[in-house]
């Protein structure tokens, strides 16, 4: 039986696995990086990623379907946690847009357990916990130009004065309620814009997949590893070179000497 | 063994305590309702001119998002129930000034994670008789807690709000 000599520690056979295993993390080290060297040039800062795939990724693309109500030529939306007045995002809540409507004065917005105050223009005015006087409200509706609120255990109908400063117990008669309305394909792809905001350039991504970002804390530590195989190429590669190197001057030595 | 499972059990229960500690501690119109007992109490706004918002701004380091602020009177003694991020999000702040100097500081709502301890007594009471000097600012340091830098800014700011707020209404009586 033929017993094989155990290899000793050989750079040139870690040499060529740390670049077979490295070998498609350095291309896009490589390729990243010379593009963020680039990134005016190529516009990386001003390109907007529109993959539905990768802004999901990002957990900017809304999940669901946007709840909307109308108040004359403007439309007041909830997407995800953004809410929005047309196309304009007001604020973020985890409540739920219960509904808007004109008032004397404002702009009201109901959410389960809290009232936003708008101008004619959208602009913000106020926000205002109902706090335990009036949780749990269920719908938003109208009554003399005057918003007016149901709450539900116990269901209660409060109707706020002209400056939404006091409320007043009333009962369920001639509320004209706010009701939701439907957005059509071109109102949908506006939010969804809207939501997104500026949106996500390709310098972010091309950034987060150069540091690894891209996949988390998991990822930082693969691009670690792949820098880590880089510089172990280059020494291993050095010393692989500098063995056979002198191994060939060895042999030059030899054949001129000793024959 | 056994100690290994006492040592990693210790910070496991401080964390689950720091998780805890934040949330709602008082709602605003409970807040109220404390402040002024059975005091004949009026709910006012004011709404800041462009000066006003400009001072706004310079304590707050951003823009007051609102175009007018609720207020609760009753006689020389107004009540604040203000909003400002500490890292991420709002701390809701309940603060009562009584003729130019605070008189309560209480924290009613804490939402982040850390920084909670800003809820303790021993923090809020330094802000009892604190007014504003001629620059905006408490006439008075007041100390930091560590681990909770952003929080105690915040709160601090809340306090420079509410004593300008007041005078401003104490001086044109705006509602």
């Amino acid at each position: 039986m033929v017993h094989r000599k155990r290899k000793r520690f050989s750079a040139f056979l870690w040499h060529r696995r740390a670049g077979l295993a490295a070998i498609i993390l350095v291309i896009i080290l490589a390729i990243t990086g010379i593009m963020l060297n680039h990134t005016e040039s190529m516009k990386l800062d001003e390109t907007f990623v529109d993959s539905t795939l990768i802004l999901n990724w990002y957990g900017l693309d809304p999940t669901g379907e946007p709840v909307t109500f109308g108040i004359g030529k403007h439309k007041v939306s909830q997407w995800g946690n953004q809410l929005f007045f047309d196309t304009k995002v007001i604020t973020s809540s985890e409540q739920m847009l219960r509904g808007a409507v004109q008032s004397e004065r404002f702009i009201v917005i109901a959410l389960d357990s809290e009232l936003l105050l708008l101008a004619e223009n959208g602009d913000f005015i106020e926000r205002m916990p109902t706090s335990t006087s009036f949780s749990n409200i269920q719908r938003l509706g109208v009554k003399y130009a005057r918003p007016v609120i149901e709450t539900s255990e116990p269901v209660y109908y409060y109707m706020a004065d002209e400056h939404i400063l006091d409320w007043d117990l009333i009962i369920n008669e001639e509320i004209k309620w706010s009701q939701p309305v439907g957005l059509d394909d071109t109102e949908k792809k506006k939010l969804g814009q809207a939501y997104r905001g500026k949106g996500l350039t390709l310098e972010r991504v091309v950034l987060d997949l150069h540091s690894g970002r891209i996949l988390g804390q998991f990822g930082v530590y693969l691009m670690d590893a792949a820098a880590i195989a880089l510089l172990w190429l280059s020494l291993s590669g050095f010393w692989v070179w500098l063995q056979r190197n002198t191994k060939q001057k060895q042999k030059k030595h030899y054949q001129k000497h000793h024959r | 063994m056994r100690h290994i499972r006492k040592i990693l059990l210790v910070p496991l229960l401080l964390s689950c305590n720091a998780l805890y500690a934040g949330g709602i501690y008082q709602q605003p119109d409970e807040f109220i309702k404390q402040v002024f007992d059975k005091s004949p109490v009026s709910v006012k706004v004011i709404w800041p001119d462009k000066k006003l918002q400009q001072e706004i701004t310079n304590i707050l380091g951003h823009e007051y998002k609102g175009l007018r602020i609720r207020y609760w009177i009753s006689g020389t003694k107004t009540a604040w129930v203000l909003d400002e991020i500490g890292k991420e999000k709002p701390i809701t702040t309940g603060i009562v000034i009584n003729n130019d100097k605070i008189e309560l500081v209480k924290v009613l709502a804490f939402r982040e994670s850390r920084g909670w301890e800003i809820k303790h007594d021993f923090f809020t009471k330094q802000f009892e008789n604190a007014g504003l000097d001629k620059n905006i600012q408490l006439d008075r340091d007041i100390d930091n807690i560590s681990g909770a830098t952003l929080s105690v800014r915040a709160v601090t700011k809340l306090a420079r709000l509410a004593l300008l707020l007041h005078q401003q209404v104490s001086k044109d009586g705006s509602s």
